[in-house]
């Protein structure tokens, strides 16, 4: 009888370094600068804009800056990203209603997390499992984000603004500041 | 291992279905029964090319994964390749790390494309790889194998899993495999890798990222204008129609390819004309809410969007007319298929913004001295 030989593991994905640290949360949002991440697509711009207007006037942020990314498909690039964590206090980045950008939205908030950065990254809710499963390929397994109700492309302004209502409590929680 | 016919295999049944409910368990699969891979099986795969088996063959950064020459061999053993197979599969892989698409994201879209490779060069011959009939179809070992092996890589080495990584909304069929081999034999042209510099002697893997493969009833064509007006006119469907421009790899059968070059039309002659006729009038695109592009993402959406904003056709000379193709070598032009009938194919390559005047990217096979 031949030799017994034991099966290879096909997917080279030995258990990798898990960070799942958050970052220092703030005590109330009073006064901070809110950074809006944009992901360029359809929607995003205006969701982000609602969301940044309710923050101001409920919870008295000083002000929010927009930043755009290049490509919704892949996390925000590095020089991006050290500008961001430089200017503001927290993070609100959205959408990720897509295959693609709804990891990268994820992986985005795990990103700025790590330097520091409270972040809220808002997927639709068609896309919770890819979110999940981008949390633990980043090593950070249950990394809290939220989610507007899917569809966000096809909607109209009064319906985007409808979206950003609903999602502001959640936003709001995961900053770590109460309602 | 040459199998021996002569003599019935008995075996350990239980033991065997043991294993492969394993890989299962593992969902190391794409759904489908794998071949055991153990360490003296992958030995046979790493001897046919001279490669380092940590040599990384294609990195998606964001995903935090790279897959290795020796991750690529496990899963073609996995996938039924026969160890000869795998100088293809790491050309594949070569020719996809060069494409756009894969390492931004594209295989955990809900646009649900699929590589799709085609093989020039002698080793179709030598490893059996169909060029003839039902190229698209089952029943080929090296073309199911082949492809899947890729598909595997993506699931086990990616962790491209359904319904996780992957948000394919409907996905395509070619998903399983999409592994042709230009019938050289019988095409009228040069084979395709020589339009890149290769000797026709060379092997050659060209990947593309493709969403469907549209089939063009052509049985009775008998002008090369018909043909192509009829190509040109599958190319410019609304329904697939996601940015401002798309791409096409025309497949054509003997017959088809024939009808062309027998009237003195080179591959280009046809790429030229197909690139002039792959229009819409404007009036039609906004039937069906396609006029207008989204602002960042240059997606084509209804001019009345919220994001909308006018095409680029919306300030050229003639904003009535609206070319799909942005440059003639959008469309590339194989041979393959039977021939036995007027039935070619049109497979749709995705096409980002902004577009690539090459739509696809390609790697010389090599095997090991």
């Amino acid at each position: 009888m031949a030799a017994l030989e034991a099966l290879l593991d096909p997917t080279g994905s030995e258990n990798g370094a898990q960070d799942s640290t958050l970052s220092p949360r703030p005590a109330s949002l009073r006064g901070l600068t809110v950074g809006l991440l944009d992901n360029t697509k359809p929607n995003a711009t205006l969701l982000l804009e609602e969301i940044g207007r309710e923050l101001a006037e409920r919870y008295g942020i000083a002000a929010t800056r927009l930043y755009t990314k290049d490509y919704f498909g892949t996390p925000v690039k590095p020089e991006l990203l050290e500008q961001i964590v430089d200017e503001v206090d927290v993070v609100v980045t959205a959408v990720g209603d897509c295959g693609s950008c709804s990891a990268a939205t994820v992986a985005d908030g795990i990103l700025f997390e790590r330097r520091g950065i409270p972040a809220a990254a808002i997927t639709s809710d068609s896309f919770l499992p890819s979110g999940r499963a981008m949390a633990k390929v980043q090593g950070f397994p249950g990394f809290d984000f939220t989610a507007v109700q899917h569809p966000m492309a096809s909607l109209d302004a009064a319906e985007v603004r409808e979206r950003a209502l609903a999602v502001l409590p959640e936003i709001v929680r995961i900053l770590g500041v109460e309602s | 291992m040459g199998a021996d016919i002569a003599t019935v295999p008995e075996v350990d049944e239980s033991r065997l279905r043991e294993v492969l409910e394993y890989y299962w368990a593992k969902d190391w699969t794409d759904g489908l029964p794998v071949v055991p891979v153990t360490a003296s099986y992958l030995e046979e795969f790493l001897a046919t090319v001279a490669r380092d088996p940590e040599e990384v063959l294609f990195t998606i950064h964001h995903l935090n994964r790279s897959l290795t020459v020796r991750l690529a061999a496990i899963n073609a053993a996995l996938a039924g390749c026969k160890p000869e197979y795998f100088p293809v599969v790491v050309a594949a892989w070569e020719a996809i790390a060069k494409e756009p698409h894969p390492a931004r994201g594209i295989w955990q879209s809900t646009t649900g494309t699929a590589p799709f490779l085609v093989v020039n060069g002698p080793i179709r011959e030598r490893l059996g790889i169909n060029s003839q009939g039902n190229i698209f179809g089952a029943g080929f070992r090296a073309n199911a194998t082949i492809g899947r092996a890729i598909r595997l890589g993506c699931i086990n080495v990616f962790g491209l899993q359904a319904h996780k990584l992957d948000q394919a909304t409907q996905g395509t069929p070619a998903k399983y495999s999409a592994v042709i081999g230009e019938n050289e034999e019988q095409s009228p042209w040069p084979p395709l890798h020589t339009e890149y510099g290769f000797d026709a002697a060379d092997d050659v893997v060209t990947a593309y990222v493709i969403r469907s493969v549209v089939h063009i009833e052509a049985r009775h064509a008998m002008t090369p204008q018909q043909l192509a007006l009829d190509l040109a006119d599958t190319i410019r469907r609304t329904g697939s129609l996601i940015h401002e421009y798309t791409s096409a790899l025309l497949v054509l059968v003997p017959e088809h390819a024939a009808l062309f070059a027998e009237a003195g039309w080179s591959k280009d002659d046809l790429r030229e004309f197909v690139f002039r006729h792959a229009t819409r009038r404007r009036e039609e695109l906004e039937a069906v809410g396609k006029d207008a592009v989204s602002h960042k993402t240059r997606w084509r959406l209804p001019k009345d969007h919220p994001d909308s904003m006018p095409d680029s056709a919306s300030s050229s000379a003639d904003p009535a007319t609206v070319h799909v193709l942005s440059h003639p070598t959008s469309v590339q032009i194989v041979v393959a298929g039977a021939n036995n009938a007027g039935v070619s194919a049109v497979v749709e390559v995705f096409t980002l913004n902004p577009p690539r005047p090459l739509p696809f990217s390609y790697s010389r096979i090599q095997a090991s001295a």
